[in-house]
């Protein structure tokens, strides 16, 4: 139907009119067939989607009626004409409720058969038109429908609670996390959300509600459940605005925070903490000098000398503190670089053991080391293993008791270098084990009398261990001795 | 004059240095001094002791030991006669949240003041004379 004006079947058994009409049509710039009886007719119009049918009623074979009947079934969109010399009022009836677009009266002239021919090109093309447009709509709908489908199916999955209400306050939209994340056991849409919504959302909803312009802009509140457990929950309110500018509603989008709430409180404590132990050499040292400065106390030479030397003591345990604090920072942020190169345990342990001498030499302490032959190198940054081994060692020189012992065994299993270093100290209660590693945790006791430290060691070594995925344990018995192992992969990735 | 009034007082401190000095400045102006250096052993020194007025480090083996330390001092016949005080370098401005001017926090916080480190001599003897003997 390109380069044509359309596809016609002519169906006739008079063969002169037959021909005539094709030479005809074919003149006007049609493709025509032609079919000599019914049966043909019937064969060629239900195999062929023509533009137009033009079928002979009195046919000897197979009546036209019949032939145009089977066309329209299978081919409902070829317009089909009615021919006839016979024509009565009664069959032109009959053609059209079978589906006949039109009736031919015979004999026709050739510009009365173009005529009819070019009507029946333009309601084919109608009706094509209409299909189109049909299958259009159709495929638009769903795309529609698929759309709408798509967007409740992501805010009903979402996280957040979403909770949409109208400016009389009844409830217009919310999906289930609204109804988890407010512990209520349902909502129902056109309810009134005022009276269910907790008090400090309503009190900004209302504030939306009750301002003279419309403000784009959310407004948040913080809140707390309590339920089973308390959660916090943030609830941004924002107004929803019709396309003339009036309000339309508010959408309230409710999120779980409590984990940053909790990390808060963490944070806050940690915060006190380093502010509090960074205050108290700051105090210890002021303290030193305010005495050393009153003349009134006549203190002897020997004691100003022994209370600035303590002063300095206090402050180079300041500095090691903020060191350590540093440390951490660094290994929190995981700003520092790693420098991984092939790190060999033993030669750490050796360089620590000889930097470590003079305390061990003051407390009269036995090294027994136990290696194998042949230590498998770690990929690890060699400052950092380095810090572990000295922490946990220092550690074994200062909680140990004079004359004491330390075992030093350095093995390794298929995945891991493990090392196990321990003392003959004065070991642990189970309750300051568990505790080891937080943050400033010292154990205090009769014990521990006079043994400094900033309280952070073991946190950064803990973090440290952790950052190449290894682990450390530790063993203790009190007034007996503690055991740190600690196992670092051979190749952490 | 306040050494009439408190002639034995006992400090609790786990920090050896403030302890000393405490215990110098406390000492030059006449007082007797008896020292602990945790929470338990203070204790006993109090109960054995009965100091006229004592002076508590706040955080020692655990964060409250001087709280309960007080507290435990207060609720004995004795120890409620006698001014206790809290010694911390923990403030407000630390995010230590307590201080002893509501009425909720003097329902457990027993003591009768709070005093900062370092100690300033002259406002400790301020506020031993300040306390209001009942």
């Amino acid at each position: 139907m390109n380069d044509c004006k359309g596809n016609i079947l002519i169906v006739d058994d008079e063969k002169g009119l037959r021909l005539g009409t094709k030479r005809l049509l074919e003149e006007e710039g049609y493709i025509v067939a032609v079919a000599q009886n019914g049966s043909e007719g019937l064969q060629y119009g239900t195999t062929n989607d023509f533009d137009v049918a033009v079928i002979d009623l009195k046919m000897p074979d197979i009546d036209g009626m019949e032939v145009l009947q089977a066309i329209k079934q299978s081919h409902p969109n070829t317009v089909c004409f009615i021919a006839t010399a016979f024509a009565s009022y009664d069959t032109a009836i009959q053609a059209t409720r079978i589906g006949a677009f039109g009736y031919i009266p015979k004999p026709f002239s050739p510009e009365e058969l173009t005529y009819q021919i070019e009507l029946g090109i333009k309601q084919r093309k109608l009706i094509l038109d209409a299909q189109r447009l049909e299958q259009e709509r159709e495929k638009n709908l769903l795309e529609l429908a698929n759309e709408k489908s798509r967007l409740n199916a992501i805010i009903k999955s979402i996280n957040e609670g979403v909770i949409v209400i109208n400016t009389n306050g009844a409830l217009a939209y919310y999906n289930y996390s609204a109804i988890k994340l407010l512990g209520l056991s349902s909502l129902n849409i056109g309810e009134n959300a005022l009276s269910i919504l907790p008090e400090q959302i309503n009190e900004i909803v209302n504030k939306i509600f009750h301002s003279d312009k419309i403000m784009l802009k959310s407004f948040s509140t913080e809140l707390s459940l309590n339920r089973q457990n308390e959660i916090f929950l943030e609830a941004a309110c924002t107004p929803i605005p019709n396309p003339d500018g009036s309000l339309a509603g508010v959408v309230i989008i409710l999120s779980n925070i409590t984990e940053y709430k909790r990390i808060e409180i963490i944070k806050n404590q940690f915060v006190s903490m380093v502010a509090h132990e960074l205050k108290t050499p700051i105090a210890a040292v002021q303290g030193f000098l305010n005495i050393i400065k009153d003349d009134s106390l006549n203190l002897s030479e020997e004691k100003k000398k022994d209370y600035l030397q303590r002063s300095s003591q206090r402050l180079k345990s300041l500095t090691d503190l903020v060191n350590d604090l540093l440390d951490i920072s660094r290994l929190e942020l995981k700003t520092k670089q790693k420098e991984i190169i092939d790190v060999n345990l033993c030669d750490i342990i050796n360089s620590t053991l000889q930097m470590l001498e003079l305390e061990i030499a003051k407390k009269e302490l036995t090294i027994e080391k136990n290696e194998i032959e042949i230590i498998p190198l770690i990929k690890a940054d060699f400052n950092e293993i380095t810090r572990v081994v000295s922490n946990v060692l220092s550690n074994a020189i200062k909680y140990n008791k004079p004359n004491g012992k330390i075992f030093i065994d350095l093995n390794s299993s298929q995945n891991y270098v493990i090392l196990k270093i321990k003392d003959t100290g004065i070991g642990m209660k189970d309750s300051e084990r568990q505790k080891l590693f937080s943050e400033f945790y010292r154990a205090k006791n009769e014990n521990t009398r006079g043994i400094s430290g900033t309280g952070l060691g073991l946190s950064i070594v803990k973090r440290i261990v952790d950052s190449y995925y290894g682990i450390i344990e530790v063993d203790s018995e009190y007034g007996v001795g503690t055991t740190f192992t600690i196992k670092l992969p051979i190749n952490p990735n | 004059m306040i050494t009439d009034k408190i002639k034995k007082i006992l400090l609790v401190d786990d920090d050896i240095d403030l302890l000393e000095q405490n215990k110098t400045l406390l000492e030059s102006r006449g007082f007797q001094v008896i020292t602990a250096e945790n929470s338990e052993d203070g204790y006993k020194l109090f109960q054995k002791e009965l100091p006229d007025a004592a002076i508590i480090d706040l955080i020692m083996e655990q964060m409250d030991s001087g709280f309960i330390l007080c507290y435990k001092i207060k609720k004995t016949e004795h120890g409620n006669k006698i001014p206790v005080f809290m010694l911390t370098s923990a403030t407000y401005e630390t995010g230590f949240k307590f201080s002893t001017s509501s009425k909720e926090e003097k329902e457990w916080i027993k003591c009768d003041g709070v005093i900062n480190k370092p100690v300033v001599i002259e406002d400790l003897l301020a506020k031993l004379e300040n306390f209001n003997y009942q």
